[in-house]
């Protein structure tokens, strides 16, 4: 890559891996691939505090960071700021930016349906909230359920029709991009672009992350040649030290253990140090709603015989 | 144009027109220049009622009814029933889906963002709720403001950030399909398409609804060859009875009163019966408000000095 810079410095935060993926977040996996796929070297690191945090996935390297709330994006600032660019010269291509259109807005929000509406949450909660306490989990969850239902213009008249037209689409997206890919390497005149980052982490989530009840699962597999196309690029790009080959993709159990990524001596220092934090914050947090829940349901519960008198208290 | 149906019965029931626009609807438009993209004769027809129905617009043929919330949408479900396709034998269906990804997603996205926030709802006031008493309306108006906020996921914290995406993601798509169409007839296959009807209609009204000011708007102007399109398409399949050529469209004001269209005898008597029953019935909702909150306040009031007795009115 260009540049003086000192490589080894490069860090990438995301959230914590699970389901055999190394960031089971469909968030940071777009970075992590890209990332991957440029063959910059850079270290893995996770952040467990904020499950609904829109900073993550984050860059750093020195002074230099690279959120995911600015710009557009992690990978897009990334382009945008020189430090890696795989899409220089792709951009200018209508054919580019159509291709991105289908694969952030129709199989986002079909990912997203399927995780929090289509497979009720089950594995949401491991990702996001399994480090929390059951009640703020739970709470966090039934808060995000509501948020993403909202954001998908979901109601109780339409429900039916959104599913289906969201499964719809997302059946007609992969069956164009399985004729676009065909044997293809890559989505895009065989070199890699951000377009496989983004594919490739919705490909490796719906198939690795979702129960094999899932619709979308269920669509995707019919795609044969996607299939391949992300074992191939899975095992060339994404996995380095093992010895022995990963199981075939179609074959993946939805519940793998991790295996072998980078040494993680000094993210796992910080993270249990930031998980102490986080934890006593929690702890703290938790004993003060259950107060609160006390003290409503006795002042509701005192309402209809005494008088009320309201006193703030600091 | 397959079939014995009487071609007479086709009617289109959409929202009412302004702006110049033959309905001022960002839903209802499409499939109105998708029929007449087609050449199939129909009756227009309009309904004031329920600004929030998901229903409208929908197309009516003796018995049968193609409402816009089944088969997602209107055009779809018409080509679906075999009723009018403009879409059938498509060479290039990659292509296709994803260029009508970025027209649905990115620029409808960019256009309920600039109707609800970016421009702040001058011209939605406009369509929806010009019929309704000003207090309904500007409650239904902030009920959809805040909906639509949540539908674009929109906070207080990422509101910037998520503008400049929206923003941003509606710039590279006219660039893209300002490059794809260069000064070709239609978008696709030198044929009419569903494209053009959505495509179309996204412009007509990015350029005579919102007001000189806004963003979009401006950003769509930059695209000559696309202003051409738009025109052309405009004056040969949307004005057919006009003997003095309309402006074009780049020096188009933003609320040019309606020019000719067909006849509305019909439409306009059952328009003032409906209207009847709904002012009727407006006028009874805001009294029940009106009622609801003197109620809640007095009761409010009378809470802090007295027992709080409640009683279940039906």
């Amino acid at each position: 890559m260009e540049g003086d810079q000192d490589t080894s410095d490069f860090t990438l935060v995301t959230r914590k891996p699970c389901f055999g993926l190394p960031t089971a977040c469909p968030n940071c996996l777009p970075a992590y691939i890209y990332l991957k796929l440029a063959q910059l070297p850079f270290q893995l690191a996770f952040n467990s505090t904020f499950p609904d945090s829109e900073e993550l996935p984050y860059f750093e390297s020195g002074t230099y960071v690279a959120y995911n709330n600015e710009d557009g994006g992690v990978i897009e600032k990334l382009e945008k700021d020189g430090i890696v660019n795989l899409d220089s010269q792709l951009q200018s291509l209508p054919d580019y930016l159509s291709l991105k259109a289908l694969i952030v807005s129709w199989l986002d929000e079909a990912l997203t349906y399927e995780i929090w509406v289509g497979t009720e949450g089950a594995s949401a909660s491991k990702i996001y909230y399994s480090d929390l306490p059951w009640v703020i989990g739970k709470v966090l969850f039934y808060k995000q359920t509501y948020l993403t239902k909202k954001r998908l213009g979901l109601t109780k008249e339409n429900a039916e029709q959104r599913e289906k037209l969201i499964y719809k689409r997302a059946s007609e997206a992969y069956e164009a991009l399985s004729t676009r890919l065909g044997e293809q390497k890559f989505l895009f005149e065989d070199r890699p672009s951000s377009l496989d980052a983004f594919f490739l982490s919705h490909m490796l989530f719906t198939i690795q992350v979702l129960p094999e009840t899932s619709v979308l699962r269920h669509k995707l597999l019919e795609q044969s040649n996607l299939v391949r196309y992300a074992e191939r690029l899975k095992s060339e790009f994404l996995e380095e030290s093992s010895s022995s080959p990963s199981p075939p993709l179609h074959s993946f159990p939805s519940s793998f253990p991790g295996k072998g990524s980078k040494t993680k001596s000094k993210p796992k220092a910080e993270k249990s140090e930031e998980e102490k934090k986080f934890k006593k914050r929690a702890r703290f947090f938790l004993a003060a709603q259950f107060l609160a829940v006390v003290i409503y349901v006795s002042v509701m519960g005192g309402v209809s015989s005494d008088e009320v008198e309201y006193e703030d208290d600091d």
